[in-house]
């Protein structure tokens, strides 16, 4: 088991940058989590973790040891790829121990790994089989099989999931969150997906353009994102966004259209940073809820249901700004409708509006 | 149903098609009918042709005896025919030396062209070029390379001390030189059927072996080479359908000299019939040939139906 550090890193494939200085420290037998948009450089730093891509500058240390210029074999590292990368003329189980015989693993003890790691995985039954003969979560497991069983020193996952149905995402995503469990190696994964990033990992990465958002755990990175993009990636529906003038004294927000809504005492202290200027509002799904049709509550237009099951989220009109809502399951709403609306505004998070910068902490 | 109907009803009924289905295969048969109308006229006519030729005399030098019924007279003459024999072991030979050896130098040369060249189409034109360049012309030039006087070889060779060597008119070493030309001539289009193989084969296969600790030389054995099993089997089937049909090459550099120490089956089969006009016996040669390339291809072709990414 090791750290990974991630010290000033930077990538350009010829004259473009893509990464451009990122300092990230993943301790030992953390699970951290790359995440961000497409293009956003995270599975370039993962390669680059794995020695699949040179460092242009700055340093990656492995357990305490620099490792740029070790090639990928030496670094105890293994990798689950997004394709599996299975060897398709291999049984499972050949494809399982090839990175044992690789390294000159005695025959009787190949076996007893093989057996150990299959069990693990549940794979037993499959081993003689060829990857063409497997499903995709069967593949995956070789896969990670095949990662297990050299029991290395930090285990790299690129996008594993992205390749399987949403049921089968859900059961592997327990299974990975097991293994770490299991045998507590240091986990660096990259997925583009929040949902994956919240639920698994200790610490998630937000990256965009190549530059790092946040390092922090799931909770913190929900609670009190840095920035506008962090805000507006982490959570599921995203966090609402609206421009909004605040009146000095903070009684109101205006949200255009002639809307003005007024702001509860107990909110004002949160919203403090924007007293008398122009910010970024952004509320979270559940902090905009049916109105008690008290002094608070504002009247809302309806645009779209979804209903969910467990809740229903309701798209609804604010002055000029569009925000959801989780509303109960029996919300009994429908499109051109209007509702009172209460906006929990002491939840709310302010951002500048030129640098996206939060301003509440 | 009631039971009695069950016992009445024929055990292996065809399944009835609808009006669509029959409609639809008649169209299937309309649209196939020009194709084997083609074969029939380029392939089954020829063949048929060369068969009835080969159990009959058939002399453009001697008219006057007609062209009667000789049963398998040919062919018990070719089996006790010196130069047949000889002429076939020389086509073993090519076969045997210049199928594997225009794959090995193909593969070479294919991998060379799979690196990430900045400029790809110098490599791929260097590929092509032996290739596209007609057999004959292809023969001439290495008939001027190994040429006693003037030859390249023998020049480059005399550097170094060596030679002159009689490339072309010592048995032994006119075969050498043919079949270095026959390598040379056909390794471009064993490279592109395997460059086209190994495009196939995803990059991340080599990362993972990578990162499992195999070197190049074991992700070669480990990887390429299995992954690449069915490109291969794919260019010795090419190479060995034309390889038996061996002509222009030695045809050009030696004319099948020095003796018969070059000529193959294919050249003795033009020579007994263009030559010496004898139809007759030059057809009973070529069934011969017919023969042996359906054999080398029927036994490959059991090969492939292996396809080593399953079962």
């Amino acid at each position: 088991m090791a750290a990974v550090e991630i010290r000033s890193v930077r990538k350009s494939f010829g004259r473009v940058d893509v990464i451009h200085g990122i300092d990230i420290t993943v301790d030992d037998g953390e699970f951290a989590v790359l995440v961000g948009p497409s293009g956003c450089g995270k599975s370039t730093l993962l390669r680059m973790i794995a020695g699949l891509e040179s460092v242009s500058d700055g340093e990656i240390a492995i357990g305490g040891k620099v490792v740029n210029d070790l090639p990928p074999r030496e670094r105890d590292i293994a990798m689950v790829f997004q394709d599996y990368a299975l060897y398709p003329h291999k049984t499972v189980a050949e494809n399982i121990a090839f990175g044992l015989r690789m390294r000159g693993t005695p025959k009787p003890e190949m076996e007893k790994l093989v057996r150990e790691a299959s069990d693990i995985l549940q794979i037993g039954h499959l081993l003689e089989r060829k990857p063409g003969q497997l499903s995709g979560g069967q593949r995956q497991r070789v896969a990670m099989g095949r990662a297990i069983v050299r029991r290395p020193k930090v285990f790299l996952f690129d996008e594993p999931l992205s390749n399987l149905d949403a049921q089968l995402r859900a059961e592997m995503r327990i299974e990975i969150k097991k293994l770490h469990q299991r045998f507590g190696t240091t986990i660096v994964y990259v997925t583009h997906d929040q949902i994956e990033a919240m639920t698994l990992a200790d610490r998630i990465a937000i990256l965009k353009g190549g530059y790092l958002q946040q390092f922090a755990s799931p909770n913190t990175c929900y609670a009190r994102p840095v920035n506008r993009f962090v805000a507006g990636f982490i959570g599921s529906p995203p966090m609402n966004f609206a421009e909004t003038d605040v009146d000095a004294g903070i009684s109101r927000l205006s949200l255009g259209q002639g809307l003005s809504v007024p702001v509860s005492p107990e909110a004002r202290q949160r919203l403090q940073p924007a007293a008398g200027r122009r910010v970024v509002l952004g509320l979270r799904p559940e902090h905009v809820k049916p109105g008690a049709g008290g002094p608070s509550s504002v009247p809302a237009g309806v645009e779209l249901v979804e209903p969910l099951g467990s809740e229903t989220l309701v798209l609804l009109r604010l002055g000029d700004a569009l925000f959801t809502g989780r509303f109960p399951a029996e919300a009994g709403l429908k499109p051109g409708d209007t509702t009172p609306v209460d906006c929990a505004f002491a939840n709310a998070h302010l951002f500048d509006p030129q640098s996206g910068q939060a301003l509440t902490a | 149903m009631s039971a009695a109907t069950l016992d009445k009803a024929p055990p292996k009924a065809k399944p009835r098609l609808s009006p669509l289905e029959r409609s639809e295969r008649r169209l299937g048969f309309i649209l196939l009918a020009p194709a084997f109308l083609l074969l029939a006229v380029v392939v089954l006519y020829p063949i048929i042709e060369l068969l009835t030729t080969s159990v009959r005399f058939y002399h453009l030098a001697q008219p006057w005896m007609g062209t009667p019924f000789i049963g398998l007279e040919h062919y018990a003459r070719a089996l006790s025919d010196e130069r047949f024999w000889e002429s076939t072991l020389n086509t073993v030979l090519y076969i045997v030396i210049t199928v594997p050896g225009a794959v090995i130098v193909g593969l070479g040369l294919a991998l060379l062209a799979n690196q990430p060249f900045s400029i790809k189409w110098p490599v791929r034109l260097g590929l092509l070029l032996p290739w596209a360049l007609p057999l004959v012309f292809a023969g001439l030039i290495f008939r001027w390379f190994f040429e006693y006087n003037q030859g390249l070889v023998n020049n480059a060779l005399g550097f170094f001390g060596i030679g002159p060597i009689p490339w072309l008119t010592n048995p032994t070493f006119a075969f050498a030189a043919t079949c270095i030309a026959i390598v040379w001539k056909t390794s471009s289009f064993v490279a592109l059927v395997l460059l086209a193989g190994l495009q196939t084969i995803p990059k991340s296969l080599y990362e993972a072996a990578e990162i499992d600790g195999a070197g190049k030389w074991q992700q070669f054995v480990e990887i390429t080479l299995p992954m690449l099993r069915p490109a291969i089997v794919v260019a010795l089937i090419f190479r060995t359908i034309t390889a038996i049909q061996t002509f222009d090459i030695p045809y050009a550099m030696t004319n099948g000299g020095p003796g018969h120490s070059t000529e193959t089956l294919a050249m003795y089969i033009h020579k007994t019939t263009i030559d010496f006009l004898d139809l007759g016996y030059g057809s009973a040669l070529a069934v011969l040939m017919f023969i042996v390339s359906v054999i080398a291809t029927t036994g490959y072709l059991r090969h492939t139906r292996r396809d080593p990414r399953k079962a």
